[in-house]
C-alpha cells in the first residue's frame, strides 16, 4: 500500500471536492484521487445555474421545489431523497455564498435567482453563465484553505474490496507513470458521467463512466441507467452546451420555417418545458423535415446586445467560436445532445452503496432525485447536497473504524492487466471502437428509442465488445501515458453502454427520457412506475427491479 | 481540409527533442485541439498534450501556436490551414516541460497557493444566516478576475516570470486582486502587503503580454493595477516600484513633465542613487536625461494639474477607480454610491464586460446602431 487515509474520495468535480471538505471538517483525514486537477473537472462547464428555494425572485418553498423535482421526474425520482434535497439545498447555497462564491446579485443585493425549465417559481442561482465555473473555484479555494491532499492526475482503475468492504483504489499515476495502491477506510466516489458514450454530447472527454464500470465490476447494481438526458441546445456537430440560461432570459427555438413550435408541443411552458419535452419537440420538428442540416435555431437576437453581454456573454462566445454564428445577430444551430446521466451506483440518501465502505455522489450516483428526467439546475444542487451527505457519512463510519489493509494480491492482479494491455503490440486502436459506439449510440438509442434499433445496438456493443480485448496501446512510456488512460475508458464505456441498452430494451414504456413513439408511447405506471437494477454477472447486465419511494406526491399526467 | 502542423516533441526523462512534422485530414469546423486528437489516434498515439473540456472553460489545453499562448480547443484551424501556413505547437513557456505538450503545473499551483486564495470573511454573518447581501455593482470589480480558468497561458507569456522565476506571476495576482477586490474579504491589508513584498506586484515590468493572451478576457496586468492601486490607497508604498511610481504623480502635477533627474534619488533614496552617479553620467552624456537646469515648468502644466485634480475631486481611487476608469472607457455614466461608499460607483446599465474580449473597447459601430435601433424599437 503506497498511502492511506481515512477517506479517499475518486473525483475532484463539485460533488467530490464538496464530500472531502465535510468529511475533512467532521474531523477525517481525507484525500482526493482525480485524474485532472480539480479545477479542470467537467462541473465546471455548468452554465445555467442551481436550484435552491431561496424564495428571492418570488413566491418559493422546498416543497413546490420538491413538487417540480418529482413531476420532473415523471415519478420515478425516490420522494423522501428529493424531500431532503430540497430542504437542504438553501442551507448549501447559502453557505456557498459565506465561502466566497461569486454569484450574481439581484437589484437588493440578495442572491439573483433565473426561471429555468418546468420550475413554478424562478428558482435558479446563477453566476452569469459561468455557474460551474464559479463553484469549482469556490471549492477548490476551500479546499486549498483546508490543505487537503489531492492526488492529482492519478487515474482510478480498480476498486480493492476486502473483508466484504471498500478498503481503497489501484489507480495509475498518470505523470510520472506506475500503479499506486491507495487505501481509504472508506472509498467515495465522484466520477460523474458518461457523456462520452455519444457522437454529441455536451460532456468533457474526462467523463467516460469510470466510477460506474468500476461499481458494476465490483458487483454493485446501477439505478435507472438507461435514463440518458439530452440536452436541447447543443451545437451542431461538437455537442457544445449551449445553457438553458438562455430560453430562461427570453430565448425563442424555431424551425426552419421560423415558427416559434414549441407552442404546439408545451402551450404553457413553451420554450421553457421540461428538458425531455423540448428535446422530443425538436427532434420531431427535425424528422418532420422542419429543420435545418439536422438542427432547429435558438434565436436570441430580440433579446438586445446589452442583455446577451451581461447575463449570457459565455455563451455567446461559444456560439461564436464553435458554431460561427454572433447570436446578437444570428440564431444558433442547436440539436438535443446527450448530457447528463439520470441513472448511476445506487445509494441510500447518505450516499451508501451496497457495500460497507463505498459511497458515491454526484452523477456517478443514482440517489434518485432525477428520476426519468432531471430539471436544469437540479444536478449542481445535487452534487453539493449529497456531496457534503455522503462526505459526512463516509468520514462518520471512517472514525469509527481502524484497519484498512490493500492485499498485495489486488496490485499483481493490476500489474499483470497492465502488463498484458502494454505488451500487445498488434491489434486495432481504440478510435475506430469509440468512434463505432459514439456514432451507433446517437442513432440507435437517442431522443427516441424503438424496439429494432435497441435490439441491433446490443449486437452491435455486443461485437465491439468482442473487439476491445485486442486494442492496442501504442505508448508504451510511463510519462503522462494518456493513450493508456483513454483505451482503459474505452473498457468502461462499453459497459455502461451494455447496462442502458438492456434496461432500456426492457422498459417497455415512455417515460421522461426513455421515448418510445413507436410501441409504448405512454407511461405505464401499473408495470414500470420502478427502478431498473443492473449488475454485472458472467459477463453481462442481469436486470431487476425495484420500487419507487414515495411519500405524498401521487403520480399524475405530465403537462407544461 | 487537409491541415499541416509541426510539434516539438520533448521528453524530459530522455532528454530527446525533436520538431516534427504531421498532416492529416480533418474536418473544416476542426480546432486545434481536434487535429491533435486525429493526430494521437491515427498517427502517433504517444503525443502528450492534456485535454478535457473542449470548450474553452477547463483551462487544460494551454499550449503555444507559433510560439503564443492559446487555448488548443479555441483555435479553429480552417484559415491557418487555407493560407498553407503550417503553424509550430510547443509547450507553454515559462513552467518545465515534461512530455512533449505537457507541462509540469506545480510552480504555478505552488504561487497560486502562496495567495492564500480564499475568502476570509471580514463581515458580520447574516444573523438569518442567508446570504451577504452586496450589489452587483461592487462585485463587479472582481468580474474579470473571477473568469480566470487557471490554463496558465498568461503564465507562459509573462517576461517578469522569464527573468525572475520567483515572480508571483499574473495568474497568482489577479487571483489576489480576486479576493482584494471582494468587499467580503476582510483581509485586504494583510494581503496587500504580502503581495507588496519582493517577487510581488511590483515586479511585473507591464509588458501586457498577460492581457493580450489570456483566453478568458481576464486582463491580469489590470489585476495587478488595481493591487498597486489598493495598495497605496491603504498607504502600503514603501516598495522601489510604489515610490517610483509615486513620483511620476508628484512629478506630473507639480510641473507638468517627468523629472527623471529626481526619479532615481525618490525612488531609491540618495545613497543607492549616489552609487549609480557614474551610471547617470553616462546618461546624460548621452542624452537620455532631460537637463534640470534651469528649474521651469511645462507648457501644458495647467492641463496636467486639472487632470490631477479631477481625479482627486471624483475621489477616484484604489481598483474602484481603475474599473471606474474601464466603465467610464466604455461610457458608462458615474452615479453616487450609497452614504459612507469608497470611490466612484459604476451605474451598470450598459453592457461592458465580455470574456474573450477587452472589456474597456466599445461597440463596433454597426453594434452600437444595431443597440440603439433595436432600442428605439
Amino acid at each position: 500500500m503506497d498511502a492511506k487515509h481515512d477517506v479517499l474520495v475518486i473525483g475532484a468535480g463539485c460533488a467530490g471536492m464538496r464530500a472531502a471538505i465535510e468529511a475533512h471538517d467532521a474531523g477525517a483525514d481525507v484525500a482526493i484521487v482525480s485524474k485532472l486537477h480539480p479545477t479542470r473537472s467537467h462541473s465546471g462547464a455548468a452554465e445555467g445555474g442551481i436550484n435552491a428555494a431561496l424564495g428571492n425572485a418570488g413566491e418559493d418553498n422546498p416543497e413546490i421545489h420538491a413538487f417540480d423535482t418529482v413531476k420532473g421526474s415523471d415519478y420515478l425520482g425516490d420522494q423522501d431523497s428529493i424531500e431532503i434535497f430540497t430542504r437542504e439545498a438553501p442551507g448549501d447555497i447559502y453557505q456557498l455564498e459565506h465561502w466566497g462564491a461569486v454569484f450574481s446579485r439581484a437589484d437588493d443585493g440578495k442572491l439573483a435567482q433565473r426561471p429555468f425549465g418546468a420550475a413554478g417559481s424562478p428558482r435558479t442561482v446563477y453566476a452569469a453563465d459561468i455557474t460551474g465555473h464559479v463553484l469549482i473555484q469556490v471549492l477548490y479555494e476551500q479546499l486549498v484553505k483546508r490543505d487537503i491532499q489531492v492526488y492529482e492526475e492519478y487515474f482510478a482503475w480498480h476498486l480493492v474490496e476486502h473483508e466484504d468492504r471498500c478498503q481503497g483504489v489501484i489507480c495509475w499515476d498518470l505523470l510520472h507513470g506506475g500503479l499506486k495502491a491507495l487505501g481509504g477506510k472508506t472509498v467515495l466516489l465522484a466520477t460523474g458521467g458518461v457523456g462520452r458514450l455519444y457522437r454529441a454530447t455536451t460532456n468533457a472527454y474526462a467523463c467516460t463512466g469510470d466510477g460506474m464500470s468500476m461499481a458494476l465490476r465490483a458487483g454493485l447494481p446501477l439505478k435507472d441507467i438507461e435514463f440518458m438526458q439530452f440536452h436541447p441546445t447543443t451545437m451542431y456537430p461538437s455537442g457544445i452546451l449551449i445553457t438553458e440560461g438562455c430560453r430562461g432570459e427570453g430565448g425563442i427555438l424555431r424551425n426552419s420555417e421560423g415558427e416559434r413550435f414549441m407552442e404546439r408541443y408545451a402551450p404553457t411552458a413553451k420554450d421553457l418545458a421540461s428538458r425531455d419535452v423540448v428535446s422530443r419537440s425538436e427532434q420531431t420538428e427535425i424528422d418532420e423535415g422542419r429543420g435545418i442540416n439536422g438542427s432547429v435555431l435558438l434565436d436570441l437576437t430580440h433579446l438586445g446586445a446589452e442583455r446577451i453581454l451581461t447575463r449570457l456573454p459565455g455563451s455567446r462566445e461559444l456560439a461564436m467560436v464553435y458554431a460561427g454564428v454572433d447570436p446578437i445577430k444570428t440564431p444558433i444551430p442547436v440539436r438535443p445532445g446527450a448530457h447528463y446521466h439520470m441513472g448511476g451506483v445506487e445509494t441510500d440518501t447518505d450516499g451508501l452503496t451496497e457495500m460497507t465502505g463505498l459511497y458515491a455522489a454526484g452523477e456517478v450516483a443514482c440517489v434518485s432525485v432525477h428520476g426519468a428526467n432531471r430539471l436544469g439546475g437540479n444536478s449542481l444542487m445535487e452534487t453539493i447536497t449529497f456531496g457534503r451527505r455522503a462526505g459526512r457519512a463516509a468520514a462518520d463510519w471512517a472514525l469509527s473504524h481502524t484497519t484498512v489493509e490493500v492485499p498485495q494480491a489486488a496490485t499483481r492482479d493490476a500489474e499483470r492487466e497492465l502488463k498484458e494491455l502494454l505488451d500487445r503490440t498488434e491489434g486495432e486502436r481504440p478510435w475506430r471502437i469509440r468512434d463505432e459506439l459514439g456514432q451507433t449510440m446517437l442513432k440507435n438509442f437517442g431522443v427516441f428509442r424503438r424496439e429494432d434499433q435497441m435490439e441491433e445496438q446490443i449486437e452491435i456493443i455486443e461485437g465491439l465488445r468482442e473487439r476491445y480485448p485486442s486494442v492496442v496501446v501504442e505508448d508504451k512510456g510511463d510519462v503522462f501515458n494518456s493513450d493508456l488512460v483513454q483505451a482503459i475508458e474505452l473498457g468502461y464505456l462499453l459497459d455502461v453502454a451494455a447496462c442502458m441498452l438492456q434496461a432500456g430494451l426492457a422498459r417497455k414504456e415512455s417515460r421522461g427520457a426513455h421515448s418510445r413513439p413507436h410501441d409504448f408511447p405512454t407511461r405505464d405506471d401499473e408495470n414500470f412506475m420502478k427502478h431498473s437494477i443492473t449488475r454485472w454477472r458472467d459477463d453481462r447486465p442481469e436486470l431487476s427491479y425495484k420500487d419507487v419511494r414515495f411519500t405524498k406526491y401521487l403520480p399524475e399526467e405530465r403537462k407544461y | 481540409m487537409q491541415v499541416a502542423l509541426k510539434i516539438w516533441r520533448y521528453s524530459a526523462k530522455t532528454g530527446d527533442k525533436a520538431l516534427r512534422e504531421y498532416e492529416v485530414d480533418a474536418p473544416e469546423e476542426a480546432t486545434l485541439l481536434d487535429v491533435l486528437d486525429i493526430v494521437k489516434d491515427k498517427v502517433d498515439g504517444s503525443l502528450a498534450y492534456r485535454k478535457s473540456c473542449r470548450m474553452m472553460i477547463c483551462g487544460s489545453c494551454g499550449m503555444r501556436l507559433d510560439g503564443a499562448a492559446v487555448l488548443a480547443c479555441k483555435v479553429r484551424m480552417y484559415d491557418i490551414a487555407n493560407s498553407g501556413r503550417v503553424p509550430v505547437i510547443s509547450a507553454m513557456g515559462n513552467l518545465p516541460v515534461v512530455k512533449d505538450l505537457v507541462v509540469d503545473m506545480d510552480p504555478f499551483w505552488a504561487k497560486f497557493k502562496a495567495m492564500k486564495p480564499y475568502l476570509q470573511p471580514g463581515y458580520q454573518q447574516p444573523l438569518d444566516g442567508k446570504e451577504y447581501v452586496i450589489s452587483q455593482e461592487r462585485m463587479n470589480v472582481i468580474h474579470k478576475e473571477s473568469l480566470c480558468i487557471n490554463c496558465g497561458c498568461c503564465v507562459s507569456e509573462c517576461n517578469s516570470m522569464e527573468a525572475d522565476p520567483d515572480f508571483l506571476g499574473p495568474q497568482a495576482l489577479a487571483k489576489g486582486m480576486r479576493f482584494v477586490g471582494d468587499p467580503r474579504d476582510g483581509a485586504a491589508v494583510e494581503r496587500l502587503d504580502a503581495y507588496s513584498s519582493e517577487h510581488g506586484i511590483w515586479d511585473c515590468t507591464r509588458c501586457y503580454f498577460c492581457n493580450e493572451r489570456c483566453p478568458k478576457g481576464v486582463d491580469p496586468r489590470d489585476a495587478i493595477a488595481k493591487l498597486g492601486a489598493e495598495a497605496m490607497r491603504e498607504g502600503i508604498d514603501e516598495d522601489l516600484g510604489a515610490k517610483h511610481a509615486n513620483w511620476f504623480v508628484t512629478s506630473a502635477k507639480t510641473t507638468g513633465w517627468l523629472r527623471e533627474t529626481e526619479l532615481v534619488p525618490k525612488t531609491q533614496g540618495i545613497v543607492s542613487s549616489i552609487k549609480q552617479m557614474k551610471f547617470a553620467m553616462g546618461l546624460v552624456k548621452h542624452g537620455k536625461v532631460p537637463p534640470p537646469f534651469p528649474p521651469h515648468v511645462a507648457e501644458g502644466v495647467k492641463e496636467s494639474r486639472a487632470l490631477y485634480d479631477l481625479v482627486k475631486q471624483q475621489d477616484r481611487q484604489g481598483a474602484l477607480g481603475i474599473v471606474q476608469g474601464e466603465r467610464a472607457l466604455s461610457r458608462i455614466e458615474p452615479a453616487e454610491g450609497p452614504e459612507g461608499s469608497q470611490g466612484g460607483w459604476g451605474s451598470r446599465d450598459q453592457a461592458d464586460v465580455t470574456p474573450g474580449e477587452a472589456p474597456t473597447r466599445k461597440y463596433s459601430d454597426d453594434q452600437t446602431k444595431e443597440a440603439q435601433t433595436k432600442e428605439a424599437q
